[in-house]
Parts: structure tokens; C-alpha cells; sequence
């Protein structure tokens, strides 16, 4: 056979940097390719062209429309040739170019003579290039012979057939549906690449039909699958059956559970691990169902191949996250992946063991840590910090050595991630463990000194700030700070400004010391600094417009109140003018969804020419909205808005969902109304509002949607008056009242008559939570010992069973609509215990902030400990009579 | 999905190049990506001894084979241990159509003969072939022995 560029000698050193490509070049290729329309071909030749233009591809290199169809026609003119070798590189090069459907016509009669060829190769390598570039019409006609072939005695096409399934399902899955009795039939082919074939395209196609798929793992799982690779494809299937299933309450028994465990002693070791890790992966699985599984993953452990280890150590890792227990009998094994030469074997490694490990063996860990951080990248060592981070809080008695941990490495070389981990880190330690803090502070500032990262050296100054006053001898940490001042750029010079202003508004005594050092900097070069300096040694009593203390203090520790991005909107758009800007314009409200409308997955999207949601925040575009109606002109400034609650199923023929409009003595609902139909036009659209079960309701007036047509979203509203400032909860039931007309679809155009309709859509409920405001404050202490311990009501509640903490946490968050704080929304895997801190304004302005301990108890049983403060105690005892009556 | 299958000489220049599902914007990124992982991790490993990574949920594994490194990037059902399958066939056809582990102008050689064994392991991103005497028979258009 022909063999393209072959020298004699193949082992000559001084040929090794010569490439047979040096200097290809894509127009004498193109230019060359001319041989493939001589009259007697030259297969060698040909075969030489057609690598060169493989290579071409293969470099990323491509061909323009009309140079591909060049290619392409002077390519199908080979299928005269009768060499093999140059057969075969046809078949891959028409797959390379894939030619354009109009194109294609020319070669699909060679193709499809090839197809019924009686060699099989033809016949299979016809059916892969066929596959590849025909649309759905093509296929109908070439159908029957694919058919054939996916039961063909020869393995080879039985499997070409089966492959251009699995691609043609994404495209034509209609003709692929109808062959599955012919996949069923490969199914039990003693071919083993077949079977694993076949039974990829027969989960695809069934793989929406639960029952059908439950079938299929109850035959396979009992008769024998011949190849590996098709015994790991029955595994997923089989947890993804199970998954669905769940236990059988009755005997406790888990379905094809045998089945998983058996594959444990399979001989191949790639079954035997999708088995283990299956099997892990399994929902609330006893230790004796577990056990099994882990012990092979160890064994894998000490494995000579690298994929098996690291297949192993990663399983074994996700295990540890929720059952860390299970896996402390693999400690000693996964102790020596430390110094594996794989990185990411060794990553793993660690971060398991600092999952399992005991207070006892922190110590001896982090010794191993150490030596094996300096050689592993930046994005390694963030996980591994991340970890010591949730291993301290979880023994904070080891607080020292973490942290001096934490501490060493930072003085290392690396990079603004890594760094910014290690930062955020000590922080989390300083604020939650308070042993911790005078040292923790410390090292940061030791770490500013010699910072290359001016954000990073922000954010210490600002936390130093806080949190440095209230150690007990502050004056040490000024040093440090006023360095800044002297060595550092504007923007960390002027962060030391206000963190020295803030050491001064505490501590008295250091007062005239930090008037000397601010003085200093009212000749800095930067404009920023020196502004800093003059407005806080005013604030601070040194100049003319001395402020009370407390007025110093609220204005240097007090939260902005407002969130950034609100204000950033603000102020782009103030417009100059003799009208100064005013900050209680801006809306508190978190930003929440967009008002774009959720649409319903499937439905057709909307085309160019329909309106944009206008990008800004939802409470601005609602105000603007209620704005306009005239009618609700004099119910005075809006409170909050809820997010829209869908009072339709998707894929239903009309979609409504409410949006809850809060004002001080009224509320008005929003419904959103879409048309899915495209033969109808709705007019004269309105909700009827049933609010028997809303008693402190009345309704004052409702707004009808004249004309409602195809996919084009619009409003309706429905009008409450309810007590002035009462949180009154109620619920109510709706009916979509409408004419509706029928469109000819060609015209668009609507017939003059039209039928009265009604449609019943879901109740809704106004709820404690739509009377409070989500707002943050940026530091939740400061924020919480302002308030004063008068107005704190504190009381203690049972959850009763919950399915688990995060739950609970997330439930009673939900119950309250309050923003959480310091992200303590997030419980930590494996936490008996929660704090969750929550903020918000109540109706009336009233500020109000929440501290909510949670514990849960073998059983899963949830006590919750609930203390409120706020401005007006009458607002913390509503905040308990919405947790008591939820 | 098998994502892509990529093959570079010593210097980190691209040989063999074959994405699927990729799209068109991200190929250079993994490229670059791929390129960077071979020269931190490469030097000095032996021939066909595997290295594995993950980035989120793709799985990566590669190796080095005489003066080319390969890679292979998969996703779902194509995680380390099915691309260690994948990866091990490739090395071996390799090594029997050059007959030894290939110096780059040998790979060059026999390009032609390598994008068709490629052709017959991994088919837009499936796992079509795996053994390679049956491989080096189909190349040439020859029907396999056993069936």
C-alpha cells in the first residue's frame, strides 16, 4: 500500500527536526489537489494531497465556501479509484470538508452504492460519512438500509449503524424513535462493542420514558453484558433507576442495590469503580451499604496507575463532605497520596484528610501541609486554604496553629486569588472564633506592610478599623496603619486615613495623637486624602464644625444603608441642576429579578421587534408602572414589591403570574397576562378577585387590559384598601375574566365577535414577609449593639422534624423575607448548630434586625432561637408573632 | 462526550487537533490551556504513564508517547477512567503504525495513516473502536478477524 512522505531511514537523528509539512503552504496545496481530476489517477499522489490538507485542517487552518466546494467535487471524483487506501482517506476527508447540503447530492449516489456493497467496509464506513452529512429527507430514503445494517452480522457496521444514531438523534430524533426494535435486537449481540454501543442509543431514546428505562436495567442487570464499557453505561442507568425509585419503606430493601454490590468484584477495574462510586452516590445509604464501596476505593488508594488513584481520592473526597466518618479508616492510605508526584492526586489528598481528620491529628497535618504547599500552583493551594478555613471553625481550639498557618504562607510568594483567600480567611476566623482576634489582626497587619495588592491592603485597613479599637491595646496597631500613609498609593493612603479617623472616634485617649497624625496628612498630594483628613478631623472635634460624638461615630461606623448599585443607578441618572441630589430618593430595596417576565421553558421566544425589559432595577420600573395608572396616584409612595408568584402551570394557554404592590393603606396586585395562543386576541381582560379569606381587605378598584394578542405580555391591576400600617394577611382567590376573539393566523387579523371566557388560575396569599423590606447592613455587630439590648425580644421555638438544617435555615429565612447578612445564609455541610443574621425594614420605616440560632438533634428535630431588635419594640414582637404563627 | 482530543510535539505546537462540542471561541482557550498544563506537568515523565486533572466537571487526561504529548478532554460519561480507556487505545494504535514510540518527523510521516486511526477510535466525540488490531485492519479497509 501507497505510504505518504515514508523515507528509508525513519531513526535518522538529523532528519528529526524536518517536518514533511516545513513550509506547507495552503494555496500550492489547494493547487495541488488538481491530481485528483487527472484522467489516470495516481493513488500515491493523491493520498500525499489529500494528508496535506488533513494537516491543514488539523492546524486550525480553514477553507473558504468556494475553496471547500473545490475540494469537495474534486474529492468525489476518487471514488473511481480502486485502492483502497485512498478509499478509505475519501471517506475521511468528505467528513472533514462535511460539504453543504446543497453539495451533498453529489456524492450521496456513490455513497449509497457503497452502502450496499458487498464488502462490509464500504458498507460501514458509507453508512459513518452519510450519517454525517445528510439532513432529515435524505435520511427517510437511506432509513431501511440503516436499519438493516444495526443488526448486521458484521460488528463493524452493526456499530457504524449504531454510533450514526447516537449523532442523529440530536437532529432527526423522530426516524432515529423508530428504530429502537432493531437497537433492542444489538442489545443482545455477542459483539461486545455493539452491545455497548446499543445500549447508549437505547437509554437515548428511551430516556424519557421511566418505565422503559426501569424495564431495560431489570432484563440487562439479569443477563450478562459482555463489555465493561457497556457494564458502566448499565451501572449509571441502574443508580439513575434507583435514584427514582427510592427505598421500599416496607422491607428497607433498595432495589438493584445486589446488583451495584456485585459489580464490586467484577474484573474490570473501570466497572468496579463506577460501582463504588455509584453506590456512594446513593441517598441515604446505612454504613453497611456504604462500607463495600469504600473499601475497594481504598484499595484504589495505593493503585500503581495514577486515573485510579485520583478516581479513588475523588470519590473518597465527595464521601468525606457529608460523611466524613466513613472515610477515617482510609486516613492512613490517603495520608501518603500527600506526596504523590500527581498534584491533583495530591490537592485531593489533603483536602480530604483536613474533612476526616480529628483535633488530635490537626497538628501532624499541617506539618505534612507545609512542606507540600510550596511546590503546588496557585489555584491548588486556595483549595487547600479553604479547607484549613472550615477545619478551624470547626476545632476552634486549634485557632493557633491554623492560623500561624494561614500567616506563613501568606508572607509567601503567590498570586492576587491566592492571597485574597488567605485574607478573607483570617478574617472569617478573627470574626467567629474571638480568641483568635488580637493575633489574627496582627498577622494582617504584618502582611500589609510588605502588600502588593492595594485592594487587599483596602479591605485590611477598613476591617482593621472595625475590628482594631476594640482589642485591648489598640495604640499598637498604629503604627502599622499610619505606614500606609507614608509608603503606600492614594488609595491605601486614603483608607489609612479613615481608619486612623475611626481608631480616633473610639478611644480617647489616643484623640490628640490621631489629630497630629491626620494634620499631617492635610498636605498630601492627593486630593482624595487630603478631603479625607479635613472632613474627619471636622467630624472629630479638631475644627469648627465639632459634631456630637455620637453623630462622629454613626457617621464613621453607620452603614451606608443603601445598596451600591442602587446608588451607582441614582446618580447616572441625576441630571445637573439647581436641584441637589438626594440620597433618600434612592431605592433601599435589594436589587430583586428583573421585571422580564419568566417565560415558560419551551415557549417561543420573542422576536427582535418586541420590547426589552429596561435594564434597571425591578423597584424603579414597578414604581414607574403604578405611577402611570392615575388611579393609584394617591396612594402615596411604595413600599416593596414582591417577586411574582405564577399563578398558572408552564405550557398552559394562558400564563399570569402576580407581582404584590405594598403601600401603606393599600395594596395592588399586578397581574402579569400572557396569550400562548397565537388563533386568539383577548380584550377587556380582567382578574376577579375573591378576598373572603382576606377579612382586613376591601377592594377599591380594579384596572382592565383592553386587548391581550398573541405573545405580548400585559398588566391588569386589582386594588386593596387595608388597615394604615397593620401587616394584614389574607388569601385570595383569582379568575381571569375575558372576550375572547379568533384570529385567522395568515391575516393576523381578529374576527369582530367575540365569546365571554373565564379561566381559573391559583390562589395567592399576602404574607408577613411582603411587609418587610430586605435590606443589608454591611457590618451586622456594629449594626445589632446600635440598636440596644431595650427593644430585644428573645424566645425559643420548636421546628419539629426537618429534612435538614440548611432547610430550616432557609424556611424561616423564607417566612420573614429579610435579607441575610455576612452570607449566614449559607450552613456549612455537617453543622449541628447555625447562626443566621438577618436584616430589614419593617412597614413604617422601622429597622429591624434578627439573630436566629439554630441547633438539630440526632433525630432531626430543629430548636430555634429567635432574638429581635429594632427601633420600636412593638415591630420585634410582630417579627415573633410571624415566627410563632408560621 | 469525549471533547477533544488533542496531540502536540515537545515544544507545545499542535499536531492533531479535533474538538467536539466545543464551541468555536473556547477551542484556542483550551488549546492554550492544554499546551500550559503538558509544560508544567510533562517534563520528565515516562512514556505512557497517565496524568489526570479536573477542571469543574471535565475530566483530563494525558500523557506523553516518544516526542508527542496527547490529550484527551471528556465530560459525563467520559470521566478519567473512560478516557484512560480511550487514551490507552490511542497510544497503542500509535506505537503500530510508527512501530515504536514516535519521534515527531516519524508522527509526521505517517499522518496521513494516524488521522485514520483517529477516525476509527473517536467519532464526534464517541468512543467508536478500541482495539487496536481491529483498528489497524479497518484502516486498510479490511473487515475485523473475530467477531
Amino acid at each position: 500500500m501507497a505510504q505518504p512522505f515514508v523515507k528509508k531511514d525513519d531513526d535518522r537523528d538529523d532528519e528529526a527536526d524536518y517536518s514533511p509539512f516545513l513550509g506547507i503552504e495552503k494555496g500550492a496545496v489547494l493547487q495541488e489537489a488538481r491530481v485528483f481530476n487527472d484522467p489516470q489517477l495516481d493513488a500515491r499522489k493523491c493520498l500525499q494531497v489529500i494528508t496535506k490538507l488533513l494537516y491543514l485542517l488539523n492546524q486550525g487552518e480553514t477553507f473558504t465556501k468556494i475553496e471547500a466546494t473545490e475540494v469537495f467535487f474534486a474529492v468525489t471524483k476518487l471514488f473511481q479509484s480502486k485502492d483502497i487506501g485512498l478509499r478509505r482517506m475519501v471517506y475521511l476527508m468528505i467528513k472533514e470538508i462535511s460539504p453543504s447540503s446543497d453539495e451533498v447530492i453529489i456524492v450521496t449516489s456513490s455513497l449509497m452504492k457503497d452502502m450496499n456493497s458487498r464488502t462490509d467496509m464500504y458498507r460501514a464506513n458509507a453508512i459513518r460519512v452519510l450519517c454525517r452529512i445528510i439532513d432529515g429527507t435524505l435520511l427517510t430514503q437511506i432509513e431501511r438500509y440503516i436499519k438493516q445494517a444495526i443488526v448486521d452480522k458484521n460488528p463493524v457496521v452493526a456499530s457504524a449503524a449504531l454510533v450514526s444514531g447516537i449523532h442523529l438523534l440530536q437532529t432527526t430524533p423522530e426516524i432515529v424513535k423508530r428504530w429502537s426494535n432493531e437497537v433492542q435486537e444489538a442489545v443482545q449481540s455477542r459483539a461486545a462493542l455493539v452491545q455497548f454501543h446499543a445500549l447508549a442509543l437505547l437509554h437515548q431514546i428511551r430516556q424519557n420514558d421511566r418505565l422503559a428505562v426501569s424495564k431495560l436495567v431489570t432484563s440487562l442487570t439479569k443477563g450478562t453484558v459482555r463489555s465493561p464499557l457497556a457494564q458502566c453505561l448499565l451501572i449509571r442507568y441502574t443508580s439513575q433507576v434507583i435514584r427514582e425509585s427510592g427505598v421500599n419503606t416496607q422491607t428497607g430493601d433498595r432495589p438493584f442495590y445486589d446488583y451495584l454490590e456485585g459489580c464490586l468484584r467484577h474484573k474490570a477495574e473501570m466497572v468496579i469503580f463506577e460501582a463504588a462510586r455509584a453506590i456512594t452516590e446513593l441517598n441515604d445509604l446505612t454504613s453497611r451499604e456504604l462500607t463495600p464501596a469504600i473499601t475497594v476505593l481504598q484499595l484504589f488508594l495505593s493503585s500503581s496507575k495514577p486515573v485510579l488513584r485520583f478516581a479513588a481520592i475523588r470519590t473518597l473526597n465527595k464521601v468525606a463532605m457529608t460523611r466524613p466518618l466513613a472515610v477515617t479508616n482510609c486516613n492512613i492510605d490517603i495520608e501518603s497520596l500527600i506526596s504523590d508526584q500527581n498534584r491533583s492526586i495530591a490537592t485531593l489528598a489533603i483536602t480530604t484528610l483536613l474533612k476526616t481528620g480529628n483535633e488530635s491529628s490537626v497538628d501532624r497535618l499541617m506539618k505534612q501541609i507545609t512542606s507540600f504547599m510550596s511546590d503546588i500552583a496557585d489555584e491548588f493551594k486556595i483549595v487547600v486554604v479553604e479547607a484549613i478555613r472550615s477545619l478551624c471553625l470547626k476545632f476552634p481550639q486549634k485557632y493557633r496553629s491554623l492560623m500561624n498557618f494561614l500567616s506563613s504562607i501568606l508572607r509567601e510568594e503567590g498570586g492576587f486569588e491566592y492571597k485574597k483567600a488567605i485574607v478573607d480567611s483570617i478574617v472569617i476566623l478573627i470574626r467567629d472564633i474571638p480568641d483568635a482576634k488580637e493575633n489574627g489582626l496582627l498577622h494582617l497587619c504584618e502582611f500589609i506592610e510588605d502588600c502588593e495588592f492595594t485592594y487587599l491592603s483596602t479591605q485590611i485597613l477598613h476591617f482593621l478599623g472595625n475590628e482594631g479599637p476594640k482589642t485591648s491595646d489598640p495604640s499598637k496597631y498604629i503604627r502599622y496603619i499610619y505606614n500606609r500613609v507614608i509608603l503606600e498609593n492614594a488609595t491605601v493612603r486614603a483608607s489609612a486615613v479613615s481608619t486612623l479617623a475611626k481608631f480616633g472616634a473610639m478611644i480617647d485617649s489616643l484623640k490628640p495623637r490621631i489629630f497630629v497624625l491626620l494634620r499631617r496628612c492635610l498636605f498630601d498630594n492627593d486630593d482624595e486624602v487630603r478631603d479625607r483628613a479635613t472632613l474627619y478631623l471636622n467630624t472629630l472635634g479638631d475644627g469648627s464644625v465639632a459634631e456630637t460624638d455620637k453623630d462622629a461615630k454613626e457617621f464613621l461606623f453607620g452603614s451606608l444603608d443603601i445598596p451600591l448599585t442602587n446608588i451607582e443607578t441614582s446618580l447616572k441618572n441625576y441630571e445637573p441642576s439647581e436641584e441637589p441630589f438626594d440620597i433618600n430618593s434612592v431605592a433601599k430595596e435589594v436589587k430583586s429579578q428583573p421585571l422580564a417576565e419568566k417565560k415558560a421553558p419551551g415557549k417561543k421566544p420573542t422576536g427582535l421587534g418586541a420590547p426589552r425589559a429596561v435594564p434597571t432595577t425591578a423597584a424603579d420600573a414597578y414604581e414607574r408602572l403604578l405611577s402611570s395608572v392615575p388611579e393609584f396616584a394617591s396612594f402615596g409612595k411604595l413600599f416593596k414589591s414582591s417577586a411574582p408568584v405564577e399563578l398558572t402551570e408552564a405550557e398552559t394557554e394562558y400564563a399570569v403570574n402576580v407581582v404584590k404592590h405594598i403601600f401603606d393603606n393599600h395594596v395592588v396586585f399586578q397581574y402579569n397576562c400572557t396569550n400562548t395562543i397565537p388563533e386568539q386576541l383577548l380584550e377587556n381582560v380582567t382578574v376577579i378577585v375573591d378576598a373572603s379569606e382576606a377579612e382586613e381587605f376591601s377592594e377599591v378598584g380594579t384596572k382592565p387590559l383592553r386587548s391581550l394578542p398573541y405573545d405580548t405580555p400585559a398588566q391588569t391591576f386589582v386594588a386593596f384598601e387595608k388597615p394604615e400600617g397593620v401587616p394584614a394577611v389574607g388569601k385570595f382567590s383569582n379568575v381571569l375574566r375575558f372576550m375572547v376573539k379568533e384570529v385567522d393566523p395568515s391575516t393576523g387579523e381578529a374576527e369582530d365577535d367575540g365569546v365571554e371566557d373565564e379561566y381559573q388560575l391559583e390562589d395567592f396569599e399576602v404574607v408577613a414577609a411582603d411587609y418587610i423590606l430586605k435590606v443589608g447592613v454591611s457590618n451586622f455587630k456594629n449594626a445589632w449593639e446600635s440598636m440596644g439590648p431595650d427593644s430585644e425580644r428573645v424566645d425559643e421555638y420548636g421546628l419539629g422534624f426537618r429534612e435538614s438544617l440548611p432547610e430550616a435555615v432557609n424556611a424561616v429565612i423564607n417566612l420573614l423575607g429579610m435579607q441575610p447578612c455576612e452570607g449566614t445564609e449559607v450552613v456549612p455541610s455537617n453543622s449541628r448548630s447555625h447562626t443566621c443574621l438577618l436584616s430589614g425594614v419593617y412597614i413604617g420605616n422601622v429597622k429591624v434586625l434578627v439573630r436566629l440560632s439554630f441547633g438539630i438533634d440526632g433525630s432531626k428535630e430543629v430548636a430555634m432561637k429567635l432574638a429581635v431588635r429594632s427601633e420600636d419594640e412593638s415591630v420585634s414582637d410582630a417579627i415573633h408573632e410571624i415566627v410563632a404563627s408560621g | 462526550m469525549l471533547l477533544a482530543v488533542l496531540i502536540a510535539n515537545s515544544e507545545g505546537n499542535i499536531l492533531v487537533e479535533r474538538f467536539n462540542g466545543v464551541p468555536a471561541e473556547e477551542r484556542l482557550h483550551w488549546r492554550s490551556f492544554l499546551v500550559k498544563l503538558g509544560a508544567d506537568n510533562l517534563k520528565g515523565v515516562k512514556n505512557e504513564e497517565l496524568l489526570v486533572a479536573n477542571h469543574k466537571s471535565v475530566y483530563i487526561v494525558y500523557t506523553v508517547l516518544g516526542d508527542v504529548s496527547i490529550f484527551l478532554v471528556g465530560k459525563d460519561e467520559y470521566d478519567e477512567l473512560a478516557l484512560s480507556e480511550a487514551i490507552f487505545v490511542i497510544t497503542s494504535a500509535l506505537k503500530d503504525v510508527c512501530g515504536k514510540p514516535p519521534t515527531e518527523r516519524l508522527f509526521l510521516d505517517k499522518y496521513g495513516k494516524i488521522c485514520l486511526c483517529l477516525d476509527e477510535i473517536v467519532w464526534k466525540g464517541l468512543l467508536e473502536n478500541t482495539d487496536k488490531d481491529r483498528i489497524k485492519r479497518l484502516i486498510r479497509l479490511k473487515p475485523p478477524i473475530d467477531f
